[in-house]
């Protein structure tokens, strides 16, 4: 969480829509990123985060709605003028230029000297352990060590805020959650407030201080990641955070409050205020499924497994209970003999669910 | 070939030694033969020549300095040789003026109308050179089309002298033929550069200007430096515009070298002459590429090519600034041609505004002259000849060094290239030399031969380019599914190539029909179409003239119309 409570940029009413599309890409989106922060956008493909990134950074402009950065308003600057720097998914580190050139190059367009900017460029080559390749040309790098480059030539004039527009994307898995901490580490030790586009919710939710959630445009979601995880405010952020079953419930009257039945079976500890057909949102690591069929709990189902995925330090069961398909998610190193047509009981963990009525 | 191609597929490099070696052979035997006796063996006899004597037109086998002794003392020699270089070199600066501005406008800007435009910029080097050329004495000349608006307007009292036959119109004459090469080098390197790089720049702080002096330039400069080179290339060798538009001062080392060649029949000093002007353009121009180094690679494949567009105020005043800069520069590339189309249907003599009535006579003309006839028809065989054979040992030699992997495929290339890199006088009478060792006449065999030493490594190379495109893994794939090499050819790599092929074959036909600076050299008593006009306009003038050319440019239009409408409605059903 950021230390001080100033803002180093604000979107109010902020509207966006390409020439030639008929659905806006932006749709009225505000929020405020705090100064040392780490925020991030969340959303699938399509839904507007790289417009957001690209609107602050300056290569879109709003057709609605004000942009302001430490409360000067930002609507009609260019990019040079901005004081914000773009991580690229790309990278697009200069071809022509070495990797200490590269870095040197936002000083060298300020004007600096050129003893203060090679010091400058080697400091910042070294916060992402990169010193040894100065020298180097891009083509030269391995795509992890471009990332660094690039991230260096960003950080190295210090803005008040960086954007990163999916700048993981283009990794393998190992390095990617090696650049997950290495992200971290490095927006704790300068304290620049970090913008962080991502289509990865694992990437949103682990590094993030607060998470905006985008669904076409619009915000579904501004909150922690735990809040996000454990309580997410509608339908389309449950399913596009964590991995959820949404099971059809309907709600009948019992004494004060309604209660949930799923496929006949009454779950006793979901009630709500009101009866009527809903959907139960339940994650997957929520969801029991065990062999021993013998001692029915109240709350149960039975159903038989479909298929099993290992997953590594997990498996995920697909359950078939009546007309529904229950995914669950058992321990792998349990030595679980689970097998396809096997019946099973499951069982379900309330305590996070999230109930949407239609 | 195929089996060439095929057994060296099969085999790979580290497969036992003998075997590949052998492969190796037949391969490239065809390859070297051509280097040997078309790149190699004429700029070894030109050299050879220019150390020997002549007396009276007859060579002598005496191997002697004398010629360059000539030159070296010669303070005529020095005079030409910087009159020739500065005149090129102001030429392409001049054409750099314009094409650069507009490679970027057309690369980076223009939207909708980016294929219009560089058609538009590149079509001149498909249209004759000589109409090019003959257009600006219609220009220049006294009673020309510039000095009648200039009487008219008030601005001068009488017609001066002073446009035509001067080193100033042979530099703007020269610019107008370079502007479509720097153009077309310089705007392939700005469509290519990524806008993710023009944007990282501007998030880097930097101005659009900073932005261009630190980061445009640098990406685009080589490909200029090459367009520039080319272009130069073209000028010095052209002698046909200093004969046409320079006068006495215009006189360039292309035309002694010509005349040495011609009536003053004096080979071994034309060879020197010509090995002294290669040697200067060749440090010239090494020097210029030198200074403007290229560095690093290019990694993001995708070019979106355009710009964001930008909501600053000056935006329409600059978009308007730049719209007349275009069609500034479309009405200069393409209003002389427009006045031969003119003049051709015009009733009177001279060439002259205001236009006296239509008429068709001109065109009339034509037809009843039988010396036109036999050269058009010489002109249609030499063409249909070039253009066959050089497309098919074009395509052929691409393969093997695609797929043959012979070592050096980067110096083949480069060998390839020297005939379209050697200025065309030179190269006229290098082919000269080269046929007279071996005793073929003059007429439509040497002009084959001649023509196919340039026109070959165009649809070669370009063949070239194209292989190196290819995804690789489609010919495994074909292979892989179970076609052999030769059904891979036919169904999976001919496809793909065959719209190369085809435009390669109208580059060629072009480049053959409307050539004029080696064909010169090597038609003796039996001219082609340019050079039977290129004869008219030595030795008098009628205004059939302007109607074969206004011909040739319907012809030239109509090609290329084709060509494109081929190639927009190809992209269309792709789309679809």
């Amino acid at each position: 969480m950021g230390t001080s409570q100033t803002t180093v940029l604000s979107l109010e009413g902020v509207s966006k829509t390409y020439d030639g599309a008929n659905k806006p890409a932006l749709d009225d989106v505000s929020f405020a990123v705090r100064s040392g922060e780490f925020f991030s956008i969340l959303g699938p493909s399509g839904s507007g985060k790289t417009t957001i990134l690209r609107t602050v950074a300056g290569f879109e402009h709003p057709d609605r709605g004000a942009i302001t950065m430490s409360g000067h308003a930002m609507n009609g600057v260019p990019p040079f003028k901005r004081d914000v720097r773009t991580v690229f998914q790309s990278y697009a580190l200069f071809p022509h230029l070495t990797v200490r050139e590269n870095v040197e190059y936002p000083l060298r367009m300020r004007g600096d000297a050129k003893s203060g900017r090679s010091a400058a460029a080697m400091e910042a080559l070294s916060l992402v352990e990169m010193s040894g390749f100065a020298d180097r040309l891009p083509h030269q790098l391995s795509g992890g060590q471009r990332q660094r480059a690039a991230l260096a030539r960003s950080i190295v004039s210090r803005p008040k805020l960086l954007l990163l527009d999916e700048p993981l994307a283009a990794l393998d898995l190992r390095l990617r959650q090696q650049m997950q901490h290495t992200l971290v580490a490095l927006q704790r030790e300068l304290g620049i407030a970090f913008m962080y586009v991502t289509h990865d919710q694992g990437e949103a939710l682990s590094m993030s201080d607060r998470v905006v959630v985008l669904n076409e445009g619009k915000i579904a979601q501004l909150a922690t990641p735990r809040e996000i995880y454990f309580a997410p405010n509608n339908e389309f952020v449950s399913r596009f955070v964590g991995r959820s079953n949404l099971i059809p419930v309907t709600f009948e009257a019992a004494g004060n409050g309604a209660v949930a039945h799923v496929e006949n079976v009454v779950l006793p500890d979901l009630v709500a205020s009101h009866c009527g057909a809903a959907r139960m949102a339940i994650r997957y690591e929520a969801v029991r499924v065990s062999e021993n069929v013998a001692t029915p709990s109240p709350g149960t189902l039975h159903g038989t497994v479909e298929d099993v995925l290992f997953m590594g330090t997990s498996c995920e069961v697909n359950v078939r209970c009546g007309a529904i398909n229950v995914i669950g998610l058992v321990p792998a190193a349990h030595n679980s003999s689970l097998e396809v047509g096997q019946p099973v009981q499951v069982n379900f963990d309330l305590q996070n669910t999230q109930v949407f009525y239609d | 070939m195929t089996d060439n191609v095929a057994s060296n597929l099969t085999k790979p490099l580290r497969a036992s030694p003998l075997g590949f070696r052998i492969s190796l052979n037949l391969a490239s035997v065809p390859v070297l033969a051509w280097l040997f006796l078309i790149v190699v063996l004429p700029n070894v006899l030109l050299i050879g020549v220019s150390f020997l004597k002549a007396s009276g037109g007859v060579i002598l086998l005496e191997p002697s300095l004398i010629n360059y002794a000539r030159i070296w003392n010669s303070a005529g020699f020095w005079v030409l040789l910087t009159r020739t270089l500065s005149f090129s070199f102001l030429g392409c600066v001049l054409a750099t003026a314009i094409a650069f501005p507009l490679a970027f406008y057309v690369g980076r800007i223009a939207r909708r109308y980016k294929t219009l435009l560089t058609v538009l910029v590149v079509l001149p080097l498909w249209i004759s050179l000589l109409m090019r050329i003959f257009a600006w004495r219609i220009i220049l000349g006294q009673s020309g089309v510039l000095n009648a608006a200039l009487v008219s307007s008030g601005i001068l009292d009488q017609p001066s002298d002073a446009f035509l036959y001067s080193p100033t119109a042979v530099v703007i004459v020269f610019a107008y033929i370079s502007v479509p090469f720097i153009f077309i080098s310089t705007m392939g390197a700005f469509e290519k550069i990524p806008r993710d790089l023009i944007e990282a720049s501007q998030d880097s702080g930097a101005t659009p200007i900073q932005t261009f002096l630190h980061l445009i330039w640098p990406l685009t400069r080589r490909n200029f430096a090459i367009g520039f080179s080319l272009a130069f290339l073209v000028t010095v060798g052209d002698f046909v515009t200093p004969a046409m538009i320079g006068g006495i001062d215009g006189t360039t080392l292309g035309v002694v070298v010509s005349t040495q060649f011609g009536f003053a029949n004096n080979w071994p000093y034309g060879a020197a002459v010509a090995v002294a002007l290669m040697i200067s353009v060749a440090l010239l121009l090494g020097t210029i590429i030198t200074m403007l180094p290229t560095k690093g690679v290019m990694l993001s494949e995708e070019a979106e090519g355009t710009l964001p567009e930008t909501n600053s105020s000056q935006r329409d005043t600059g978009r308007r600034l730049a719209s007349i800069g275009v069609v500034a520069s479309i009405f200069y590339l393409y209003a002389p041609l427009a006045i031969i189309v003119l003049f051709s249907f015009n009733s009177a003599n001279l060439q002259i505004f205001p236009l006296q009535g239509l008429t068709l006579h001109w065109y009339q003309e034509l037809l009843q002259d039988q010396s036109l006839l036999e050269a058009a028809r010489r002109s249609v065989i030499v063409a249909l000849c070039v253009v066959t054979m050089s497309v098919m040992l074009g395509t052929i030699f691409a393969l093997i060094i695609h797929y043959a992997r012979l070592k050096g495929a980067r110096f083949f290339e480069l060998a390839f290239a020297l005939p379209i890199a050697t200025p065309g006088v030179v190269l006229g009478i290098e082919m000269v030399l080269g046929t007279e060792i071996f005793s073929i006449p003059s007429g439509v065999a040497r002009i084959v031969i001649g023509q196919m030493s340039f026109v070959m490594p165009v649809t070669m190379l370009l063949l070239l380019v194209r292989l190196r495109r290819l995804d690789p893994s489609l010919m495994e794939a074909s292979l892989d599914l179970g076609a052999n090499r030769w059904q891979s050819f036919i169904h999976v790599l001919f496809p793909m190539i065959r719209g190369t092929i085809i435009a390669g074959a109208f580059l060629g036909l072009t480049l053959s029909a409307d050539d004029v600076m080696v064909t010169l050299f090597l038609s003796g008593g039996a001219p082609t179409l340019p050079i039977w006009v290129f004869n008219q306009l030595r030795f008098g003038f009628t205004p059939s003239v302007n109607a074969i050319f206004s011909l040739l440019l319907f012809a030239c239009l109509l090609v290329v119309g084709f060509a494109t409408w081929r190639t927009s409605a190809r992209l269309v059903k792709a789309a679809a």
